[in-house]
């Protein structure tokens, strides 16, 4: 009987085509993704900068706070939703890292919106809002920490829902931005992750729920 | 690029390849799987049956080989390797019976494996031809009369059989019936590139020539049926295989029982494996596939094992934690997030492989419908492709650790 040994060199041949289509069509899916999420990033920035010149007319007579809030609220909202796209497209990303970078974009838009609403609470001391921070870190190996930054994105994210008049910002502090190292440094922050409550009340550990939304609640009456 | 992908890429890369080897084999000889050549010379045949306690089978595969229909049976040794209980006296009684075919022996003293009565009822053959079966397996009528033909070719040193599983009582057994359907499929396939790495005990014949050529059996091995063939393999010898030449054997049904067998055939691999170390790259199939493949693939399933087992402690150990921490903080345990699927590449390449191994299990499955073998419960197929095969690693990981700590028992 004839023996066919090449028969290895057409297997090596056949794994190496689905191999390349494969990566061709991977390589495909993440570029659509990285498309996707830089427009929805080109015009959060868009609506960003339409809050800077909202915010220049501050003191201005045709500007209302409740305008302010709502827009700021409104951006912050979309924000949150694109980076839980984000997320979820940087966990699907495989081949290429092109996603880490929006990502740090994102986390400079988040931390100038938080500013924002500092700046708002300032204006508008009468504005009804509360603001949370979430500080974690993108790039976490401690299992531990882990679980425990899982748990807070969950509940906070809870609380986000129950609140309407309610600010969620969460910023990953290892983005290596100088704006968010020098606002983080006044609060003088140990441990990560950490949640900082209206500016005032900063959790290293995780609380009971009922215990944030009791502080929420009192800022807002 | 992330060290997990990159791993699970070459996983892949690996898995895919011989996949496609396999699947090619088969798309190219898969009109001479079940090819029988007519035998032109005259041989004849001896049978020598091994046998340690077997009072309760014994007496039926006397019955299966005389009447097997083989008109060039000239001898069946039945060799008792001082069983305990009253094997021999069946064994006599089946020599008055079947007078001038079947002959009882017993060893000087118990052997301690298969390896050692088979070699001492070999001594008395005087046959073209040597055939070797279990005193626990039954050889389906023909069977034998179709292993012949195989060696008019002259370099054929071996010939094995389609080895199936006679009893299909429970769930473990019928996990085992899928099982020895799928390798006596893929045994066949191997033939094509001369690489069938076993002639299994339940039916094997060889040229007895050949056979003592290579020194018969090696009484040290646990896998007596791998490791002769590796040495036929060396020698330059081709391995044959008669897919309609079917014998069945009665598989273990018990967990435990199963478990020893398992660690008893991977001891013995280990033991071939070292007895064969110096023909790696060497010469022929034997050092260019049969050893890289059986060495590589280890690795590949320890390694793969003891990652695997690595990422679900830690998936276990933070989900536990999540839990602990979610019930505390009075939050949802469950999330619509966390049970969001992202498809990712690996994810499609997964999908593919799977979707091609089940395929050729199927083909396996249902190339040649077995007598007896009714349709797998689809239950039985995924729990075999899911589940049973992970097994393996394990088994080898014990089978190594036993064998390092010199718990060498047949």
């Amino acid at each position: 009987m004839k023996r066919n040994y090449f028969v290895f060199v057409q297997a090596l041949l056949v794994t190496v085509v689905i191999f390349i289509i494969g990566f061709y069509i991977g390589l495909s899916v993440e570029g659509s993704h990285l498309n996707q999420v830089n427009d929805y990033y080109t015009r959060s920035e868009v609506s960003l900068v339409d809050i800077l010149a909202l915010n220049s007319l501050t003191g201005s007579e045709t500007i209302s706070c409740k305008g302010m809030v709502e827009a700021t609220k409104n951006l912050l909202d979309k924000v949150y939703k694109e980076a839980a796209l984000l997320g979820q497209y940087e966990e699907s990303e495989k081949l290429t890292d092109s996603l880490k970078t929006l990502h740090t974009k994102y986390d400079v838009l988040r931390t100038y919106l938080w500013i924002n609403s500092i700046n708002i609470k300032k204006v508008c001391p009468s504005s009804n809002f509360s603001t949370i921070v979430y500080l974690y870190k993108h790039d976490e190996q401690d299992l531990t920490k882990k679980a425990e930054q899982n748990v807070w994105s969950k509940l906070l994210l809870e609380i986000k829902n129950e609140n309407k008049n309610m600010f969620l910002i969460p910023i990953a502090q290892d983005s290596n931005l100088i704006s968010l190292a020098s606002l983080t440094e006044r609060y003088n922050l140990t441990n990560f992750p950490a949640v900082i409550i209206n500016e005032n009340r900063i959790f290293y550990e995780i609380p009971e729920k009922g215990e944030i939304l009791a502080l929420i609640n009192n800022s807002s009456i | 690029m992330e060290f997990v992908t990159a791993l699970y890429l070459i996983y892949s890369f690996l898995a895919f390849y011989f996949l496609f080897l396999f699947v090619l084999i088969y798309l190219g000889h898969r009109k001479e799987i079940l090819f029988v050549p007519r035998p032109k010379n005259k041989y004849l045949v001896s049978v020598v049956i091994p046998c340690y306690n077997e009072e309760e089978s014994i007496g039926m595969t006397i019955d299966a080989i005389v009447k097997n229909g083989c008109k060039r049976l000239k001898k069946i040794i039945v060799v008792d390797d001082c069983s305990t209980d009253g094997s021999y006296k069946i064994m006599r009684e089946y020599a008055k019976k079947y007078p001038g075919l079947v002959m009882a022996v017993k060893t000087p003293k118990n052997t301690g494996n298969a390896a050692g009565a088979k070699n001492y009822g070999s001594r008395f053959v005087n046959t073209d031809l040597i055939l070797f079966t279990d005193a626990d397996s039954f050889p389906e009528k023909g069977a034998i009369e179709k292993m012949v033909g195989f060696f008019d070719e002259e370099n054929t040193g071996a010939v094995t059989a389609s080895v199936l599983v006679k009893n299909k009582s429970n769930f473990l057994l019928r996990l085992q019936t899928l099982e020895y359907v799928v390798i006596k499929f893929t045994r066949k396939l191997l033939e094509f590139i001369d690489s069938i790495y076993v002639t299994p005990g339940p039916l094997a014949m060889y040229r007895t020539k050949h056979f003592v050529e290579v020194g018969r059996f090696d009484e040290k091995n646990l896998t007596e049926d791998i490791e002769i063939t590796w040495r036929m393999l060396d020698k330059g010898y081709d391995v044959k295989m008669s897919v309609p030449s079917r014998v069945y054997t009665i598989a273990p049904g018990k967990f435990r029982q199963w478990f020893n067998q398992r660690i008893r055939w991977n001891m013995g691999g280990v033991q071939a494996i070292l007895k064969h170390k110096d023909k790696f790259f060497k010469k022929g199939m034997l050092g260019h596939f049969v050893l890289p493949l059986f060495v590589s693939s280890w690795i590949i399933g320890i390694f793969g094992l003891g990652f695997f087992l690595y990422r679900a402690a830690r998936w276990v150990f933070v989900n536990y934690l999540t839990t602990t921490y979610s019930v505390q903080a009075n939050a949802a345990v469950l999330s619509v997030r966390d049970i969001s699927l992202n498809p990712d590449i690996l994810f499609f390449f997964g999908i593919i492989l799977f979707v091609f191994s089940m395929a050729f299990t199927l083909i396996s499955l249902f190339h040649e419908k077995e007598k007896g073998f009714k349709s797998p419960r689809v239950f039985d197929t995924l729990v075999y492709a899911f589940f049973y095969l992970l097994t393996y690693p394990v088994i080898l990981v014990t089978s190594v650790y036993k064998l390092m700590r010199r718990n060498v028992r047949w």
